[in-house]
């Protein structure tokens, strides 16, 4: 019995070796675990001195979990890679992010990033319309979610959990026939609004609700591995994201981040986005399979500034209609 | 003789002291900081934007419903279980015993999972069998029922391990007198069995309900979809959208979750109250009753709960990793392994979660047991208020739902510690120290025990002889309390290994545990990795439970909890 107790003391001993984080980068990111992880693969594939550690969580949350790390006094990020710029721009502001041009930056679109180069957009998420095969309506418009075929079918992601919800909600408010009256409308006709992006493609995918607003990259990518669903670029136009990526002023590893950013911007990291389904922001790049041609693709226009001043408003217009989920 | 042997006089000095001050810090610290933010909250008014919002109120509503209907039942498939396994004849008890305990030890949200995956139209399972309901028809586990029922499965085992702990000290003499008396089998269980078993099954429920009220997991992943909030998920969505005022409502949500915790433990002492049994005389009531032409009904009837609490939702969770997307039907054409190779061979998170979860129970469970056995040695010599108050003190943090220890110590671990400058928020050390006040009572219950079982004759024989404080321990304690001491490390082991509410919280990058691993992966979409993993989750379980039960032979009576 004591040589038991003593060998169970042992293992365990054995076991408790502390986790140290011997990460020299931590990255926090929105992008869905198996993109995070090829994203990180890559980079560490093509630096291999840098050990890259990541977290994902929708952008809201993720943002919750570094505000709580700044109060504490000991934010762990040295990397963001989330939804949108609106974010980003926020923390520009509360002077939070470290300024780097990169030099990559010469092949993009000059609206696709900071002057100053505090954050690049990485790629266009664009969110549409997904449903399931076996739906009896095929969407073409907006409109067609506040249908009475419709009622009770519809689901979308909440701002409150996505990045990209909430610049979604924002564009349509301000698309004249649409605004805050279609987001009534859809609540008259009983749609659902909660969790992120994921869950919402698993909910239509599985045919607990028929049709569901979800980023672009999701349903295309599923229906190529067999999943029964379809996605559509609605007739009024889709909002888009542009996943960028910006550096924290708190960074004790300036240098790896600044690589981190170079590898994510330059022809082989925005390749690897292109392989996991996602529109490159870089120029000269394809398309991914399943998309349209990129001029048919029509990108309703969001003010960055207009947006962030009204998040906190356009959040309770919101949460009044659907619930806080 | 007696006034040869003067107890409580062999401990040395710094001991006490030294107890006194963990317990401080472990238990009164982090509650003390909880109640000066819930108590500014209050000075600021905060509390009256927290008590006007209708969502607290909801969520205060769906906590108690889902809790009184959970342990209701849990009651009845525990009572079953504990009287069916414990006082008859019925065939396969270890097997049924094994398997019954088998919920407890896996992870809430796996087992919420699970049901999810094996249910609705979404269910590969009912999918690949054909009978999934229409399109559009809503997930019939998402709402308040579903987490009442999942509450119940979850929480079965403890109402079980409970009674049946009571049953085991059935005095055998009345059931034979009754016997003898011409009474029937149904007037012996009700007249004698089942007044004598009440304080156990009472004592089950309020554990039942206490674990209700704290759970995460099973309304996480049931509730937040149906926009069903108990307290527990309230705090959590409280701080994935953080504001300057985060803290203080946090507090207050804690302290009211404290309060329903509290209630329940109240009902439960007024319960028991008048009900002190001291039964005397030959124990181990066991086989008391023969079923006869019963087992064809009960022995099936048992093995069906057990299929449908366990073997159709495993079943479901494999379905749920082997499907290659969602809504494709699992035929074995379909099948895929892509979940299980993505986990196993990219998924950096997986190693990471099971390296933190093993370490930090091993962590927890080794540290803890270096404390208790100088706390259980402190407590059990010295026999005066002061030592009660340090008891009822380890205790407290345990009875908390986790959630509430874990806002406590993000409250008092948020800022730098003073003098020394390090910020523990966002480390893995936080969840341990978490961890230590959560399970310390755990750890401590074997030890005491078995302390007061110890002759205080051998050590004060060697007192007398000269042998200093760690040479008792080392040659005459520590020795006679070796199987309690295994037993402490194996419970907290195998508790804190399947925690999420703690750590949901507190976890960081690099610091997720397993629970917060498959939530995440749940909540991104990916829930094909959250099933394999989940699936790995359950293996893992298992072989630890198969160990304990090889090693079972070797460990004293009552350390198992499955075995009689």
């Amino acid at each position: 019995m004591k040589t038991l107790v003593s060998a169970a003391a042992l293992l365990a001993a054995s076991l408790f070796a502390i986790p140290a984080s011997a990460a020299n980068l931590v990255l926090y990111t929105s992008q869905p675990n198996e993109d995070a992880q090829a994203t990180v693969d890559g980079f560490m594939a093509a630096n291999t001195d840098i050990k890259v550690d990541w977290v994902r969580d929708g952008t809201p949350k993720i943002m919750a979990k570094l505000q709580a790390e700044i109060q504490a006094g000991n934010p762990v990020a040295d990397v963001l890679l989330i939804a949108d710029v609106v974010t980003l721009e926020r923390l520009k502001e509360e002077g939070k992010l470290l300024a780097y041009k990169s030099p990559e930056a010469a092949q993009y679109d000059a609206a696709l990033y900071d002057a100053d180069g505090y954050y690049y957009s990485t790629k266009l998420i664009t969110t549409g319309i997904m449903y399931n095969t076996s739906a009896a309506m095929k969407p073409t418009s907006w409109k067609d979610l506040a249908k009475p075929e419709a009622k009770g079918l519809v689901t979308m992601p909440s701002p409150l959990a996505s990045g990209a919800a909430l610049i979604h909600a924002q564009t349509l408010a301000a698309v004249p026939g649409l605004g805050w009256d279609f987001y009534k409308s859809l609540a008259d006709n009983a749609a659902v609004a909660s969790g992120g992006n994921g869950v919402v493609l698993k909910s239509v995918a599985s045919g607990e609700k028929a049709y569901g607003m979800v980023v672009d990259y999701l349903p295309i990518r599923e229906k190529a591995k067999g999943a029964p669903v379809e996605f559509v670029f609605p007739s009024e136009g889709v909002s888009a994201v542009t996943e960028p990526v910006g550096i924290l002023a708190s960074t004790k590893n300036a240098d790896a981040a600044k690589k981190f950013v170079d590898y994510i911007l330059s022809e082989k990291g925005q390749e690897g986005f292109l392989k996991l389904g996602y529109i490159p922001a870089r120029n000269g790049m394809k398309l991914p399979d399943g998309f349209p041609p990129r001029d048919t693709i029509k990108v309703l226009p969001v003010k960055a500034a207009e947006a962030l001043k009204n998040t906190d408003k356009d959040l309770k217009t919101f949460t009044d209609l659907f619930g806080s989920k | 003789m007696q006034g040869y042997v003067r107890a409580g006089s062999s401990q040395p000095v710094w001991l006490f002291p030294f107890i006194v001050s963990v317990v401080l810090l472990l238990s009164v610290l982090p509650l003390a900081r909880l109640a000066v933010v819930g108590i500014s909250a209050f000075a600021n008014g905060g509390v009256m934007v927290v008590l006007s919002d209708p969502m607290v109120w909801s969520a205060v509503y769906y906590t108690i419903v889902t809790a009184i209907l959970g342990t209701v039942i849990s009651l009845v498939i525990g009572c079953a279980f504990a009287y069916l396994l414990t006082l008859t004849d019925i065939p396969a008890k270890g097997p049924l015993s094994f398997f019954f305990v088998l919920p407890m030890m896996i992870p809430p949200q796996v087992t919420a999972l699970a049901w999810v995956q094996m249910s609705g139209p979404s269910s590969p399972l009912l999918k690949a069998l054909h009978i999934a309901p229409p399109m559009g028809s809503p997930q019939p586990l998402y709402s308040v029922g579903g987490i009442a029922l999942l509450y119940g499965v979850q929480h079965a085992p403890l109402v079980y391990l409970a009674l049946r702990a009571g049953l085991m000290t059935l005095p055998r003499d009345g059931v034979e007198a009754a016997r003898l008396s011409g009474a029937s089998s149904l007037r012996v269980f009700r007249d004698i069995i089942l007044p004598l078993s009440l304080p156990g099954v009472i004592a089950g429920a309020a554990i039942s309900f206490v674990s209700c009220t704290g759970n995460f997991g099973i309304p996480a992943i049931l509730g937040i979809p149906a926009s069903i909030f108990t307290l527990p998920t309230l705090i959590f969505s409280k701080f994935t959208a953080f504001t300057g005022r985060t803290f203080g409502d946090v507090a207050l949500l804690s302290a009211i979750i404290a309060l329903i915790s509290l209630a329940g433990l109240a009902i439960q002492d007024r319960a028991l109250r008048g009900r002190d049994y001291r039964v005397i005389g030959l124990s181990g009531a066991t086989a008391a009753f023969e079923l006869g032409g019963w087992k064809l009904i009960f022995t099936p009837l048992l093995w069906i709960i057990l299929f449908f609490m366990l073997a159709a939702p495993f079943f479901a969770l494999v379905a749920g990793a082997l499907v290659p997307a969602y809504g494709v039907p699992l035929t074995f054409k379909t099948m895929t392994f892509h979940a299980f190779e993505e986990i196993l061979f990219r998924q950096a998170v997986t190693r990471t979660a099971f390296i933190n979860s093993l370490s930090l129970a091993s962590g927890a469970a080794v540290g803890l047991l270096f404390v208790t056995v100088l706390a259980a040695y402190a407590l059990t010599r010295r026999k005066d208020t002061l030592s009660r108050i340090v008891s009822s003190l380890v205790e407290i943090p345990y009875s908390l739902p986790g959630i509430v220890m874990a806002v406590c110590f993000i409250l008092v671990f948020a800022a730098p510690i003073p003098l020394l400058n390090v910020t523990l928020y966002g480390t893995v050390w936080i969840i341990l120290i978490a961890y230590f006040s959560s399970f310390f009572a755990v750890s401590l219950k074997p030890v005491v025990s078995a302390f007061h079982q110890l002759d205080p004759a051998l050590e004060e024989a060697a007192r007398l002889s000269g042998a200093g404080f760690f040479r008792r321990l080392k040659d005459i304690i520590v020795p006679l309390i070796a199987p309690a001491a295994g037993a402490s490390v194996i419970l907290v082991f195998l508790i804190a290994c399947n925690e999420l509410t703690i750590s949901a919280l507190l976890w960081s990058a690099g610091t997720q545990t397993l629970g917060v691993a498959i939530y995440n992966l749940d909540d991104s979409g990916s829930s094909d990795l959250a099933s394999a993993l989940s699936v790995l989750v359950v293996f893992m379980v298992v072989a630890m439970m198969l160990l304990l039960e090889l090693l079972a032979k070797h460990l004293p009576k009552g350390v198992v909890p499955w075995r009689s």
